[in-house]
């Protein structure tokens, strides 16, 4: 497939270069249409957001009221924390004014004055990169007041995140800009009413964005028929783990998730098994080697296979891999980055981990494979933000797929304390004579 | 309004109300920790998850608007699972140190856990460990295993004291409660967290170890401390106050006290410095006596004198009941015009929140019920000014002491007859011919009158020597009701002080009159129908939270 968000062009990086291969086109295009023109071009294109949800962009470009007496921002995640994910820092690197492009069409399409872009802190090269390039574009009046004489007016504003996770969230990275802790916020109110500074307020992932200009430049209906239907577009699929090419690969949504192992990413090392495989980044749901064949990496296939498309972040693991340490290791990142303030995420993740440690060291006991699920599920759901239910996927999903694994490291000598289900045994009777 | 059915109810709400005020205005209380009614919404706790028909997740009660039609759960299954899980998670890494933990028997966490945990534990790994005993600020000590984050405490400071002194700092299960770096949890208004924190996580220092709440009684009754006449309960064990506690009234204090009304007005009632019987100057010195012998001392002393020559200082810090009887029998008895009260106001002392610069708990009601110069008569000033000048030779004052400033106090010295009515010592009895042993707001029933024209129930909550427990309306702790006798209130000090409304009433009738009044309310009656201001009141009307007087006179500062 010929490639639009990462295009093999040396230096498209630079201005001059973007510039030289029609860079900033479907800036003057829109610049030229009306705003809601803009946005029914996006959202007749059918593109869905790239940053975990799969939401409808155009869609969410509605919500934003026309009429309102409050200035509206744009919020675009460039937070990218989530393990397995990589793909928006390819476009910082090699292709910053497509999204610097994106984000003034879709500031036209909202009638937006402000927009951040919400970057990784961690990405201290890749800030310097986009800085770069917000710059030159600033220079030449792509970005700023009077953008090429239309009379409209956006600036566009680098916000360095600090290292959480939780500021990818996008109430969380709202309070973030603001300067206040990354709590995310209860909703309602959404971010489209009362969002960053308690004015009306969208986010987009950084990749969605990039897909704007190209929807602009080309129309809707030239999008509409890349890939899956229902889920069009290129996507930016970063492929680690047990593959002999690991790194970002820009495909059509629906590409075999074999081919992109198999044919992309170059085959797995020693030509063995795949024994599981994370689609979309670490929180969503893991699934089995053995049943990959005909998933496509689009929203409906992978929600058929019982998993999602998350950030298209896919985690490799070959057959010799401990499935249990994975698990533990995924459980101890939410528990770490879990902000703390609604119940259930945050004591669920640690009690998640420290359970998952035992079965990692083989200290887990039979009652703690349902004591688990038991915790994920009440996790799942109850939450303020999505990362209770990130925490808890992630879980479920190994212990529904891979429970064999749980049950070989199940304590074989329950030598010393007594067995845990004993003492639940006893504590249950206990409470049904008491209650 | 939108009309909506809880738990197979119908209900009409309005349609700003959310899910767990609507359920409140309809009497049906839904679980929370971190929801309060004066604090913005949080959302926190997760503790108010109900169901909503035709919502595929539960909602939290505190934040989902009702609307038209909406059919809410709260008590079944789904929603009492999910109730369970999450007092679990908020279980599993706290201490479970009821036994010494002060909240004990107040505590949200704990009842919710008879009510709604489901009996044991599932948790079998190591508790997660923080500071214990910090010291957020002068007044509030802080054990962070205890806390559950509801953030009630923050949120008071930030939208109620006005000042955002506490934050959360760290993440996950590591999460505390600090002060700002180089702050301190010091605001007027500091302790209220202490009665908003739904756990044992924040403790009066003041009150923290002394009683178990279910050993106490609680008495409805009013802040001393200034004219804004919070609504306060008093919390006695062994006839002896330990603390007070705000009571919520939204027409005077909210949910609110300010530190000073918790701590410094009532410390006075069990203080070593009480005047334990009535006394009289013999010899220089004053010697306790009977009341008999007291009463007739100040009699005969007062009927020496020429009306002209005596003033009456009626006081702020009594109940109306006290000061109307008083003025009555200053201008009928004594027939002196010279009747006035003082004023104790600290200009500058005072906030838009409670605090008042009059420091006084009732002075509007001394001045309706008539502490205040007959025509010709004079005023405290003059008063004083006359003791000066020897025209004012005899002063017949209530609780209050004046000999604190200086001005008076050099006034009272030229007296030649100084009788006062006083619950403790001070400069005041220092100087007086004559101490009558009087109750203090926290032993008597009574009212008084807030800056706004508010009267409110004063009522008592540790006994004085000759008060029949039973027949004055105490609130009684399980101790008092169910104790063996060396066990109770009886236990405490007990005082041989009265009422003054009573100690002025059988001073009259020695001196010829028929103040015959057998309890507060008897006089609040006759108040009630002598004063037009007061017409057509009651205690029965005004009850806990007080009534408003008909004639809004211009506020008095």
């Amino acid at each position: 497939m010929e490639r639009y968000i990462l295009p093999e062009i040396p230096d498209y990086h630079k201005l001059e270069v973007y510039e030289q291969h029609g860079g900033y086109a479907a800036l003057k295009k829109a610049l030229g249409m009306k705003p809601e023109e803009v946005t029914d071009e996006v959202k007749k294109s059918n593109l869905r957001g790239r940053g975990g949800a799969c939401f409808p962009t155009g869609l969410k470009w509605t919500f934003m009221p026309k009429q309102t007496t409050k200035p509206k921002y744009l919020c675009v995640n460039g937070d990218e924390s989530e393990p397995g994910t990589f793909k928006d820092r390819q476009i910082f690197e090699f292709n910053p004014h497509l999204l610097i492009e994106g984000t003034a069409i879709a500031c036209c399409a909202m009638g937006i004055t402000t927009a951040y872009i919400y970057i990784r802190g961690e990405y201290g090269k890749w800030i310097k990169m986009l800085q770069k390039a917000l710059d030159d574009a600033y220079v030449k009046g792509y970005v700023g007041e009077n953008i090429l004489g239309s009379g409209f007016s956006t600036n566009i504003y680098l916000h360095k995140g600090a290292g959480a996770y939780i500021c990818g969230e996008e109430s969380a990275l709202m309070n973030s800009i603001e300067g206040q802790r990354g709590y995310p916020r209860v909703r309602p109110p959404f971010p489209a009413q009362n969002g960053v500074w308690g004015c009306p307020t969208t986010i987009n992932n950084v990749e969605t964005i990039s897909n704007v200009p190209l929807i602009i430049n080309r129309g809707w209906e030239w999008y509409s028929k890349i890939g899956s239907p229902k889920h069009p577009g290129p996507i930016l699929v970063g492929v680690s783990g047990h593959v002999n090419k690991p790194g970002v690969y820009e495909v059509a949504t629906g590409e075999l998730l074999t081919d992109l192992i198999y044919r992309y990413a170059g085959g797995i090392p020693g030509d063995t098994k795949i024994k599981a495989l994370i689609p979309g980044g670490s929180s969503t749901m893991i699934l089995r080697g053995d049943a990959l064949e005909g998933v496509r990496m689009d929203a409906e296939s992978l929600k058929a296979a019982g998993s999602s498309v998350g950030t298209a972040g896919m985690i490799v693991m070959d057959e010799n891999t401990d499935l249990i340490r994975v698990i533990t290791r995924i459980a101890k990142f939410y528990y770490h980055e879990s902000c703390g303030q609604c119940t259930p995420c945050r004591e669920g993740t640690g009690w998640l981990w420290k359970i998952l440690k035992r079965f990692e060291t083989g200290d887990g006991q039979t009652s703690d494979i349902d004591l688990l699920m038991d915790i994920a599920n009440n996790i799942e759901g109850n939450t303020i933000c999505a990362l209770g239910d990130a925490a808890a996927w992630p879980v479920q999903s190994m212990i529904r797929r891979f429970r064999d694994e749980f049950e070989k490291r199940v304590s074989k000598t329950p030598n010393g304390s007594p067995e845990p289900s004993d003492r639940n045994r006893h504590a249950e009777k206990t409470a049904t004579v008491s209650l | 309004m939108a009309k909506i059915t809880i738990d197979g109810n119908q209900f009409e709400a309005d349609n700003k109300r959310t899910i767990i005020e609507a359920a409140r205005e309809n009497g049906i209380t839904i679980p929370h920790f971190c929801w309060h009614p004066k604090l913005s919404v949080s959302g926190n706790c997760r503790m108010c998850l109900v169901e909503v028909e035709k919502l595929p997740k539960l909602v939290i009660a505190c934040s989902t608007q009702v609307a038209e039609g909406m059919i809410v759960h709260t008590n079944n299954e789904r929603v009492e699972n999910a109730r369970e899980a999450v007092m679990e998670f908020l279980l599993i890494n706290h201490p479970l140190d009821c036994p010494i933990c002060d909240e004990a028997g107040e505590c949200k966490l704990q009842s919710y856990s008879y009510k709604y945990d489901q009996g044991y534990s599932r948790f079998q790994e190591d508790k997660v460990h923080k500071p214990k005993r910090v010291e957020l600020g002068p007044r509030v000590i802080f054990d962070a295993e205890r806390c559950i984050l509801c953030s009630r405490c923050i949120r008071f400071c930030a939208e109620v004291a006005g000042v955002p002194q506490l934050q959360f700092v760290q993440r996950g299960d590591h999460t505390l409660i600090e002060t700002f770096p180089g702050e301190s949890l010091d605001n007027p208004y500091s302790m209220n967290v202490v009665d908003i924190c739904p756990v044992g996580a924040l403790t009066s220092r003041d009150f923290r170890f002394k009683s178990r709440v279910w050993e106490m009684s609680f008495t409805e009754s009013i802040c001393q401390g200034c004219a804004r006449g919070c609504n306060i309960e008093i919390g006695a064990r062994n006839n002896e106050i330990l603390r007070l506690t705000p009571r919520q009234n939204d027409e005077v204090n909210s949910y609110w006290m300010c530190d000073h009304g918790r701590l410094d007005t009532f410390k006075f009632v069990n203080a070593e410095t009480r005047i334990k019987a009535p006394m009289i100057r013999k010899d220089g010195a004053l010697i306790e006596v009977g009341w008999d012998e007291a009463i007739a001392k100040v009699a005969s002393e007062l009927k020496s004198f020429k009306k002209a020559e005596i003033a009456a200082v009626g006081s702020a810090f009594a109940t109306n009941e006290d000061n109307y009887v008083f003025q009555r029998f200053a201008r009928e008895i004594l027939g002196t015009k010279n009747v006035d009260f003082m004023r104790h106001v600290v200009e500058g002392d005072e906030d838009n929140i409670l605090i008042r610069a009059d420091k006084t708990p009732n002075s509007t009601g001394a001045k309706e019920l008539g502490i205040a110069p007959g025509e010709g008569g004079m005023g405290f000033a003059e008063i004083l000014h006359g003791i000066k000048e020897g025209k004012i030779k005899a002063l017949y004052a209530l609780e209050d002491d004046l000999a604190a400033t200086p001005e008076v106090a050099e006034a009272i010295a030229k007296l030649e007859f100084f009788a006062v009515h006083a619950s403790n010592e001070n400069a005041t009895t220092h100087s007086a011919d004559v101490v009558l042993a009087s109750s203090t707001y926290a032993e008597k029933n009574g009212t008084v009158t807030n800056f706004r024209h508010r009267v409110q129930r004063v009522r008592p909550a540790v006994t004085t020597l000759e008060q029949d427990r039973a027949l004055d309306g105490f609130e009684m702790s399980r101790w008092d009701k169910f104790a063996a006798q060396n066990d109770t209130w009886g236990k405490g000090p007990r005082r041989d002080a009265r009422a003054s409304w009573k100690i002025v009433s059988s001073l009259a009738t020695l001196m010829g009159a028929k103040f015959r009044y057998n309890s507060a309310d008897e006089i609040f009656n006759e108040i009630a129908q002598k004063v037009e201001a007061f017409k057509g009141l009651s205690y029965l009307k005004i009850g806990k939270k007080g009534a408003q007087l008909k004639a809004k006179a211009s506020v008095a500062a």
